[in-house]
């Protein structure tokens, strides 16, 4: 009997009884009740990286000579004053603006996969987001996100009980295509906006929360009973106000940027231990088919955002680590050449990084073809060597420990997982 | 509103319009008459009519619901049928919005994204690329060339085209006399989903809506299945533009195409280049770029999965293969010399229309059919054979047999039928619905009157049993109150923060229309803090007159407001429930006051856990509540009065009640 529910846990008891008067969520509650269950509290965050992120420059192969003749304005090596790649092996460097992922590198915590990418060869953002984030590359037609579908894996059998509002939580406006499904999904953007509010103070506020609750406790609906109840127990779990006033781990700094606030507020969740098994947050920009840079520019800064950030994230939770892998993810990559306004257009496969304790880091994980012409996939790409997939399925299910079913994962695909997770 | 009502209702009694009967179909079947069959329910007018507005349109407006029981609910909706009411305030108001009226050709010349701006800056030599790199690095000068650039140009950005498809949405759904028709278009949008996501698209989706969707919601199915396939949003939604067929002899060994004769040209060439040391990477390049086109599958496959037969219609892989051969060069006609149909352009300048329309290319509108792309052989398609040349005519064929196969009606009926009447409908409502749709060749207005006919539609299980969109929500709030739009894209914004952007679905399916799919506790939340902000005047740009709602009374007390609002927002609802929740709380220890001084105190507060009112002791009067009055009082924000009161509403108290009220589950269900 697989389980996950946290929450009923010495720490997120205190924090009940410290902030809560005796107020102890329904969810909480059934969770207690059916408490054969047993917590496993595990996370798995996702980082979307919309636009299509240069893999070859993010993590290059510059020993390959090729690479240099196709972007000369962009390549970067790491012995000359072009600029200083963080060499991780004989034949890739990091770009240096992510030096602040290296160290996880090193410490073999952090694995790199290159050459990911989707068998369906669209270079349509739109197309490859949805074939990404549906899980199926050649059918726009599948209604839910495979992060959805992982969810409702992880919480067989216990699928028809009142859901965790935490269980799944993505930082953004919308609900994100990978979590399109019959999983609770909580979105939001900010979630400070989880809370009742009302013009007036907080007189007039506690009238209107109260009447509100009041209102959701009674009414006949089930679904908004339900939901009702399921909205105010996370208020009332959230602690606004020390997420209002979180103060990050010692020496921690998120970048003061999107990413890095979504990536804030998803730790203090995590530290919250309100149950969080998938995490969503997005990270924008990379759509460099101008002026890309190389140490500094476009492409260095946004980097250097996402690994600031992360890195941030990771010194945060440091707690937490055993609990949590971090994925990233982005549609396709760049072309191996660079075009005529110093940037790359739309290619075919990229990299993509996993951060964890159970991760076999350290490693670059590869079948990438030297990069002479006819390598290249329609004489112009990195071609995908390593599916989407393959990454996906290997790290969601050794981390939510979904039983492999990748049938229900990742229907209509039947290859084999990438090894990169440790084995128990 | 009312007035307009009353004008109109008046003016159908005098002409005298009581036959509730429908010009036979296209095929002569018979008729669909409008008899509802409530009465057998125990269901008075009132109720009849606050149900069957609560359906077909985005809400009842205050007294509507009397005024429709008055007219005659049957009436009513053959009134809504024909979506012929006057519309002349909600038109004037439309005029602000320039782009409405604007041909797709015109928009793409006008509406540019930051990317066409900049490559046009560059041909036209304002800017070279190594400034627009410069102007790159910093965002908001880059903002400012952009800002610049579009102003020399005399161009606006994609944003604006954007802020008026959705602005119009809002005001139509808001205000429109015809409200059944806006519901459909609404609806029948979604089914047909395209998505302001898709670059390709988004340009084309504002023509698309008001060409391809809005004059059909009250035809026939396959007329909105034609129009939508046909219109550059789906072409390059789901890729059909793309698809191409090279297997083909339309320009014969004489003629051959001119991308083929280029290519075939260059390769003899390199072939007789001994010279040459790459030629064999060279030919196996252009050999590559003759590959890259070819057949797309997507729009095939969805046509039949989302568009006509269900995902379990009993297609299989083959049809899909089949239908996309055969709506092979289904294009766009070359709008713009810039815009990427330059091939295309070209070819028609060289070769002229009328040779290709002799050689079968058709040009209606945007669309083209491109005979020199199109896969000529023979298909079999559902088990139908398709006999090789049929040019456009077979797509239309088999789209026409889409259309009348009876896993259509299911499916279209069953949407209908999630839509209308509940997310889960009988099946004896689906198969009436669906007889009726294959009766009359997918007649929507029969297929309407059939399920409304339908006993279902009036069980006491089934009303208010739907969990409005927050698309719906927001709308039907802005018609209970009577409520003045300035900035709709206000509404917009709320729309997106409850869990639905419009026009912004990223997938084919559109939005999910079953309740569970809007209700999640991020949303829900988001849903209260929309009534409140809502009813306290907090967004801006949206203004109610909540004393004038009562015909100038002010209730006076509480418990008053509580009663009168809550009809006016709740018409025909027994919201006694309601009402015995919220008495106690209104009456506690003179809220009326505290609330009324309070909301001149503090402009927003939130609910924090540490400071829950402890309703618990709410009868061991004066406590810490008053402390907290005073202390606020103590640090009274500088706010001028004038600037109070407006933003405040007349009286904060009965802005506090209908807040609640309008975030009150029952406000939520239809």
């Amino acid at each position: 009997m697989t389980n996950r529910r946290v929450f009923v846990k010495s720490g997120a008891m205190a924090i009940f009884a410290s902030g809560l008067s005796g107020f102890i969520p329904s969810f909480v509650a059934r969770a207690a009740e059916a408490q054969k269950v047993k917590a496993k509290d595990k996370t798995l965050l996702c980082i979307f990286q919309r636009g299509a992120m240069d893999g070859l420059m993010a993590v290059s192969p510059f020993a390959d000579a090729y690479l240099k003749t196709a972007r000369p304005l962009l390549y970067m090596s790491p012995a000359s004053t072009e600029g200083q790649l963080i060499p991780l092996n004989d034949r890739f460097g990091l770009h240096p603006a992510l030096s602040s992922l290296a160290p996880f590198f090193n410490n073999k915590t952090m694995a790199i996969v290159h050459g990911v990418g989707s068998p369906n060869n669209t270079r349509s953002h739109f197309d490859a987001q949805d074939y990404m984030e549906s899980g199926t590359p050649f059918n726009k037609g599948t209604s839910n996100g495979w992060l959805n579908r992982a969810l409702s894996l992880a919480n067989q059998p216990n699928n028809n009980q009142s859901a965790n509002p935490f269980q799944a939580v993505s930082i953004t406006n919308a609900i994100p295509r990978s979590l399109y499904g019959e999983q609770t999904i909580l979105s939001v953007n900010n979630l400070q906006d989880l809370a009742i509010q009302s013009k007036g103070n907080s007189l007039t506020t506690n009238f209107a929360a109260k009447s509100l609750e009041e209102l959701y406790d009674e009414t006949a609906n089930d679904l908004l009973n339900k939901t009702g109840k399921e909205s105010f127990d996370a208020l009332k779990l959230l602690h606004l106000k020390e997420l209002k006033n979180y103060q990050p781990a010692d020496g921690v700094v998120y970048p003061t940027s999107p990413l890095g606030n979504s990536l804030k507020q998803i730790a203090f969740l995590i530290k919250m231990k309100v149950g969080l098994e998938i995490a969503f947050a997005e990270s924008g920009g990379w759509d460099t088919h101008f002026n890309q840079g190389t140490t500094n520019g476009l492409f260095a800064r946004n980097l250097k955002d996402f690994s600031d950030g992360i890195a941030a994230f990771w010194k945060d939770i440091a707690a937490y680590q055993n609990e949590v892998t971090v994925m990233t993810m982005t549609e396709f990559g760049r072309t191996v050449h660079q075009n005529g306004t110093g940037g790359t257009d739309h290619g075919r496969a990229s990299c993509m990084f996993v951060l964890g304790n159970d991760v076999m880091g350290g490693t670059v994980y590869n079948n990438l073809p030297i990069l002479n012409k006819d390598n290249l996939e329609d004489g112009r790409d990195l071609p995908v060597t390593t599916d989407f997939r393959s990454v996906f399925s290997a790290v969601a299910n050794h981390h939510l420990n979904l039983q492999t079913n990748n049938a229900v994962l990742f229907p209509g695909w039947d290859g084999a997982e990438l090894s990169l997770m440790k084995t128990i | 509103m009312t007035k307009r009502f009353c004008l109109v209702f008046i003016g159908i009694v005098i002409l005298g319009i009581s036959s509730f009967a429908f010009a036979p179909t296209p095929n002569g079947k018979p008729n669909y008459k409008i008899k509802f069959p409530y009465t057998t329910l125990g269901l008075n007018k009132q109720q009849a009519a606050a149900h069957l507005l609560s359906r077909f349109s985005f809400g009842a407006t205050p007294n509507q619901v009397n005024e429709v029981a008055a007219f005659g609910v049957e009436k009513w909706l053959e009134q809504q049928l024909s979506a012929s009411l006057n519309d002349d305030e909600l038109n004037e108001q439309l005029k602000a919005y320039d782009a409405l009226s604007l041909n797709n050709a015109d928009i793409q010349d006008k509406y540019k994204r930051a990317d066409q701006i900049i490559k046009i800056a560059i041909e036209k030599g304002l800017i070279n690329s190594k400034e627009s790199i410069k102007a790159n690095v910093d965002k908001t000068a880059y903002k400012k060339q952009l800002q610049l650039l579009l102003e020399e140009l005399k161009l606006q950005p994609m944003a604006e085209l954007n802020r008026q498809l959705i602005n119009q949405k809002i005001i139509r759904a808001a205000y429109s006399n015809n409200q059944l028709k806006e519901v459909l278009v609404n609806f029948w949008f979604n089914h047909f989903n395209v998505s302001l996501t898709k670059n390709q698209s988004q340009s084309f989706v504002l023509s698309y809506e008001r060409d391809a969707i809005r004059p059909n919601v009250l035809t026939s199915f396959d007329k909105l299945l034609i129009a939508t396939a046909k219109h550059p949003a789906m072409l390059t939604y789901l890729d059909n533009a793309e698809s191409v067929s090279n297997d083909n002899d339309v320009f014969n060994a004489r003629i051959p195409s001119q991308i083929q004769k280029r290519l075939q040209r260059r390769v003899d060439a390199l072939m007789q280049d001994s010279s040459n040391e790459n030629k064999v990477k060279k030919i196996k390049k252009l050999a590559n770029a003759k590959k890259q086109e070819g057949l797309n599958e997507n729009f095939a496959r969805e046509v039949m999965e989302l568009h006509t037969l269900g995902v379990d219609g009993g297609f299989t892989q083959k049809d899909v293969t089949e239908i996309a051969r055969s709506l092979t060069g289904w294009t766009i006609s070359p709008l713009l010399a810039n815009y990427k149909g330059i091939a295309q352009q070209k070819m028609i300048e060289k070769f002229g229309k009328d040779f290709l329309i002799n050689k079968g290319f058709v040009f209606d509108g945007d669309f083209m059919f491109r005979a020199d792309k199109h896969d000529s052989r023979e298909k079999i398609i559902l088990g139908t054979t398709f006999s090789e040349g049929g040019g456009l005519e077979e797509g239309m064929n088999v789209l026409k047999m889409l259309t009348n196969h009876p896993a259509t009606a299911n499916f279209i009926c069953k949407k209908l039928a999630v839509h209308f009447v509940s997310d889960t409908p009988s099946n004896d409502l689906i198969q009436q619905m669906a007889s009726t749709f294959m009766a009359t060749n997918g007649n929507i207005k029969s297929i309407l009157i059939t399920m409304a006919n339908h006993i279902d539609f009036w069980k006491a299980a089934i009303s208010h049993s739907k969990v409005k969109s927050p698309f719906e929500l927001a709308i039907s709030v802005v018609r209970a109150t009577n409520a003045k739009v300035q900035q709709p894209y206000q509404l917009f914004n709320w729309c997106n923060k409850m869990g639905q952007k419009i026009y912004h679905y990223q997938a084919p399916t559109g939005f999910p229309d079953q309740s569970t799919n809007w209700v999640n506790s991020g949303a829900l939340i988001n849903r209260m803090n929309f009534g409140l902000a809502f009813a306290t005047q907090k967004i801006p740009g949206i203004h109610i007159n909540w004393l004038e709602l009562n015909h100038q009374h002010e209730p006076e007390s509480a418990e008053q407001a509580l009663y009168i609002y809550s009809d006016i927002l709740l018409p025909e609802r027994r919201s006694d429930k309601n009402i015995s929740r919220l008495l106690p709380l209104v009456n506690y220890n003179q809220l009326e006051n505290k609330i009324t001084n309070a909301a001149e105190n503090k402009v927003a507060a939130k609910v924090m856990e540490g400071d829950e009112l402890d309703m618990e002791n709410a009868n061991s009067d004066h406590t810490f509540t008053w402390k907290q009055l005073q202390n606020n009082s103590a640090n009274n924000p500088k706010m001028d009065d004038q600037k109070k009161r407006y933003s405040m509403g007349a009286n904060p108290l009965i802005a506090q009640v209908a807040g609640i009220i309008i975030g009150s589950p029952e406000f939520q269900r239809k």
